[in-house]
């Protein structure tokens, strides 16, 4: 297994309504292999979802432990199999930028505080509670696993261009 | 900006005139009608203005002259300034500088000076503002002046830094003045 080649918008795969994982196989082991190596390789990348791998499986990974903004709360690598949100509070805004959107950023508003159910890699279900940037990275790559792309929940006109000089 | 190519020229275009439906659409049908494709744009009211700032290009032979004229009966009907300025290679090639970005909030009671004083102090320390608008607020007796900025700071400059040279303008202007870090995330 090994880093995949992210795919960026006009691609329709992000548009895609990914599909609920039924049961977890040799194939969803190495998907969720190829999606953490995918995301280590990308530089600062704190999550990928699915379909920016070309697979239209409810499945993403996050990890903001490295980053500035998510090292000292986290709860590491996530590995997500058909996650769900169970629970929503609050609203605060973000700027953010996405490896299938090169070159663009906007505001959005997302719930402050989530609680996540979901499968793990090892077939457990674990239900997550989280705020901040962690919160935020979980809501954009599921987002991704039902088409949405940051660019469909801009909330202001304030965006520019990606400066990529600083991740962490 | 899409990279200009030896076959095509970049231009800029600005358009501002009274507010009214319709600018944006009548601009964009010239434009259209002439071949050009619009690159980067920003539209926003001013006071009672619309005002459009967009970067054109064209494929070459392009004639200034001739985008002008195809402006002119639409520009009339709407009561529109129409200006035209081909850009020069360097400028289209141009890359903004990249750093930590922070977001500059300042209002207070209106007084003369400060736009002028804020954004001294950010040039003196060649820091490159990329978003700035300002807006006068409140009653006619109590004008409130409201400026929101955004800026890129260069290597060496902390964002703590800025908060501690824009403190001294709060007294100075009888202002308050908040910093904050606007970097974008990359999920």
């Amino acid at each position: 297994m090994s880093a995949q080649k992210i795919i960026v918008y006009p691609h329709p795969v992000l548009k895609k309504v990914c599909r609920q994982v039924g049961v977890q196989n040799e194939e969803i082991q190495g998907l969720i292999q190829d999606l953490i190596d995918t995301m280590r390789a990308g530089p600062g990348s704190v999550g990928v979802a699915a379909s920016q791998i070309g697979v239209t499986l409810r499945v993403c990974v996050v990890d903001v432990s490295g980053s500035k903004l998510g090292k000292d709360a986290n709860h590491g690598l996530l590995i997500m199999v058909n996650p769900e949100i169970t629970k929503r509070e609050g609203a605060s805004t973000m700027r953010e930028g996405c490896m299938s959107v090169p070159d663009y950023t906007g505001d959005v508003e997302r719930a402050t505080h989530i609680t996540v159910r979901f499968t793990d890699e090892s077939d457990t279900m674990r239900e997550v509670e989280t705020s901040g940037f962690e919160a935020v990275a979980i809501q954009h790559e599921m987002d991704h696993l039902d088409g949405v792309l940051f660019l469909d929940r801009i909330v202001s006109l304030k965006t520019g261009l990606f400066r990529r000089k600083k991740f962490k | 900006m899409r990279e200009n190519t030896e076959s095509s020229v970049h231009f800029a275009v600005t358009i501002i005139g009274k507010d009214r439906p319709g600018i944006v659409a009548g601009a964009a049908e010239v434009l259209f009608q002439f071949g050009c494709n619009i690159e980067d744009s920003s539209c926003t009211i001013l006071g009672g203005e619309f005002a459009m700032i967009l970067i054109v290009s064209h494929e070459k032979p392009f004639s200034k002259a001739k985008l002008l004229e195809d402006f002119r009966s639409f520009g009339e009907k709407m009561s529109l300034s129409v200006f035209v300025r081909t850009l020069s290679s360097d400028e289209v090639h141009y890359h903004a500088p990249v750093g930590e970005l922070c977001m500059v909030s300042v209002y207070g009671s209106d007084r003369p000076g400060i736009v002028l004083r804020v954004t001294k102090e950010l040039a003196e320390r060649n820091i490159n503002i990329n978003d700035l608008n300002t807006k006068l607020v409140g009653t006619s007796e109590q004008p409130v002046y409201v400026m929101m900025l955004e800026a890129v700071l260069p290597d060496g400059v902390e964002i703590e830094e800025v908060e501690k040279m824009l403190e001294k303008l709060k007294k100075e202007l009888n202002v308050e003045i908040s910093v904050r870090s606007v970097t974008p995330v990359s999920l």
